[in-house]
């Protein structure tokens, strides 16, 4: 069997199956079936695939298809050219699709247990949302980034729709004008690009523009940049739009908000290598992008600090962790994208972990106010322990995940001769230790106010199973930084094979 | 690159509703309104893509078996830029009914479609 059919089978098998349980939304058993084994499959299928290229509609560059002998005067760059949709799967593609497929599976498998009626269309959602990330990781053409970016961007309104939670109406719309505008913003940028180079696969247009650096000192270049940029901010959440992706966040359900949030860090480090192929040649991107990413990483971190709503207290610290992420991106040398895209890949469990935990208490007192919560350690004692093991291992507290790599980024930083980068990264790690145990304080130690409500029922075991999963994989990669490091380190070196950067300063 | 008349008078206009889109997204307070200035900037921008394909006296791109692979190479016009804006022009639709659905819905709930007065409304605080 050819096993690299499993790499357009990572996209269509969710795609699918959220079609198909929209229509059998009502049959339980039938969803609840369909869900799980899809869900089983998701972390499944990217370990059976194999390394490779898959051409949409069987159309291989000309150079290697039969259009290749009957083209008068093939010149190197036509013979290169992808006429069809090409998605690209190597090792780095493979880690983080993977652990997308865990986070996935997770999702259904808790919106499952937690709610009294399965509903198809929330499933749907999920999947959906699962599918498209998996393409943005996949695909080597911007056209189709940008489709499944507006999927994306749509499935995510869907989910805050369907929470019915407070004002969840007035968030959903407040994002989709945003990204009204952000959206054909992206399309302005693909379609220049288009207009200079002919083509809309992303090795083409590399190889086109780079085959000539004169093109780079074309200003509709750095129109299409920014106009790129500003898609890229608006997907991963990073300043200027760090506040309505908060807002949509907190305005999930915990499993929802775990996808939302997971999208945010794949379109941050999927956008951001595309910037990063087409236009780290200019260092003026690189410079833009580490600065939003500094802005973020403060603003993030401060404004976690003044929450009072423990959701929107992750929301906006996951936000200052995607600042790490962008650092790497930003800094633009093979060792810092590893850095980066190994924060994406921890930042996709921790995030999720957390959210996951603090629904548990979501679940047994339905507030997320701070201010109402109070003594819940002696109530829920191994979700607690989960909790503020899922806290340090966002702060970077070794043994965990996010010490290793922002230990490397902090190395990429110093390599780039950005000591003061280094020490603001750390100390920021300090604050979001300090945030989180604020918040452990507030909801877990402190006395219990007298007018909170607790249910009865237990939180289910599958919900515990999941962060003990989640636990497991932070521990693992963090003591074995190795099982994935050098694997998205291929990733890294692929992106930047092409684009000969000067370095940084 | 010779830029024909057309495809300039389509440039310009795209240039136009892009510009207009914006201003309007961003200073008119109602949603509809507000919807759309959007549906405007996807426009100018689809508009924009289709002028980018233009090319005067092109033939479509469907080879007939009368054609010399050199003739049709010469003549016929790009496909990918016609392609592309259908595919948006999709998007763009399905993105517009979900915010016109959105507007219906919080046009009952706060009885006005002004975005200040639906953001301020101390009623939905209250729920």
């Amino acid at each position: 069997m050819d096993m690299s059919l499993f790499i357009p089978l990572m996209v269509i098998v969710p795609l699918t199956c959220a079609i198909f349980l929209n229509l059998i939304h009502g049959f339980d058993k039938l969803t609840k079936l369909v869900s799980v084994i899809v869900a089983i499959a998701l972390p499944i299928m990217p370990l059976c695939a194999a390394y490779g290229f898959h051409y949409f509609g069987g159309y291989q560059p000309i150079a290697t298809n039969n259009l290749g002998a009957i083209i008068p005067n093939l010149t190197a760059q036509l013979a290169a050219f992808h006429p069809a949709i090409t998605y690209a799967f190597g090792q780095g593609q493979q880690v983080l699709i993977f652990l997308l497929g865990i986070v996935g599976m997770s999702a259904v498998f808790t919106s499952i247990v937690e709610t009294k009626k399965v509903s198809g269309v929330y499933l749907y959602l999920l999947f959906m949302l699962t599918a498209a990330m998996s393409a943005l990781i996949l695909t080597d053409d911007i056209f189709n980034l940008y489709v499944f970016f507006e999927i994306a961007a749509l499935v995510q309104v869907g989910i805050v729709l369907v929470s019915r939670i407070k004002n969840n109406y007035e968030t959903a719309l407040k994002y989709m004008i945003l990204g009204g505008i952000a959206g054909p913003f992206l399309l302005l940028g693909i379609a220049f690009l288009l207009g200079i180079t002919g083509n809309v696969n992303i090795t083409d247009i590399v190889t086109v523009l780079h085959s000539n650096l004169n093109n780079m000192l074309n200003p509709v270049i750095y129109l299409s940049c920014a106009m790129i940029i500003f898609g890229w901010l608006y997907a991963s959440g990073l300043p200027p739009f760090n506040a309505i992706k908060s807002d949509v966040y907190s305005k999930g359900l915990p499993n929802g908000a775990m996808l939302l949030q997971s999208f945010s860090v794949v379109s941050c480090i999927a956008i951001g290598m595309v910037i990063l192929r087409i236009f780290g040649i200019l260092e003026l991107s690189r410079t833009v992008i580490l600065a939003i990413s500094v802005i973020a990483m403060i603003l993030g971190i401060c404004m976690a600090m003044v929450q009072t709503d423990f959701k929107r207290v992750i929301a906006y610290l996951a936000v200052g962790e995607l600042g790490y992420i962008g650092v790497g991106i930003g800094l633009g040398t093979i060792y810092s994208l590893t850095a980066g895209l190994f924060q994406a890949a921890n930042e996709l469990i921790i995030t999720s972990f957390l959210f996951i935990g603090f629904g548990t208490i979501l679940y047994k007192t339905k507030t997320s106010d701070i201010k109402k919560l109070g003594g819940l350690l002696p109530k829920m004692p191994f979700a607690g322990l989960l909790v503020i093991l899922a806290g340090f291992a966002m702060s970077g507290v070794p043994p965990f995940n996010a010490f290793q790599s922002k230990f490397m980024l902090c190395q990429a930083a110093l390599t780039q001769g950005i000591p003061e980068l280094a020490v603001l990264m750390i100390i920021l790690s300090i604050v979001t230790f300090l945030a989180f145990l604020k918040i452990f304080y507030m909801v877990f130690l402190r006395p219990m106010p007298d007018d909170l409500e607790i249910v009865e029922n237990k939180v289910p075991k599958t919900t515990i199973g999941v962060m003990v999963l989640f636990l497991i994989i932070c521990l693992a990669v963090g003591i074995a930084p190795d099982l994935i490091v050098g694997r998205l380190g291929a990733l890294a070196t692929h992106v930047l094979a092409t684009t000969p950067l000067i370095p940084f300063l | 690159m010779q830029i024909e008349l057309v495809q300039l008078g389509a440039l310009m206009t795209s240039a136009l509703l892009m510009i207009i889109g914006l201003v309007a997204v961003v200073y008119l307070d109602n949603i509809l309104k507000k919807i759309i200035a959007l549906a405007f900037l996807g426009d100018g921008v689809n508009l924009l893509l289709i002028s980018l394909g233009y090319k005067a006296g092109g033939i479509p791109y469907i080879l007939l078996p009368d054609m010399t692979i050199t003739s049709f190479l010469q003549n016929s016009a790009y496909p990918l830029p016609f392609a592309l804006v259908l595919t948006s022009i999709v998007i763009g639709a399905s993105t517009l009914a979900v915010m016109l659905g959105l507007a219906i819905v919080l046009y009952k709930r706060h009885g006005t479609l002004n975005s200040s007065e639906i953001l301020n409304d101390p009623r939905v605080e209250e729920e």
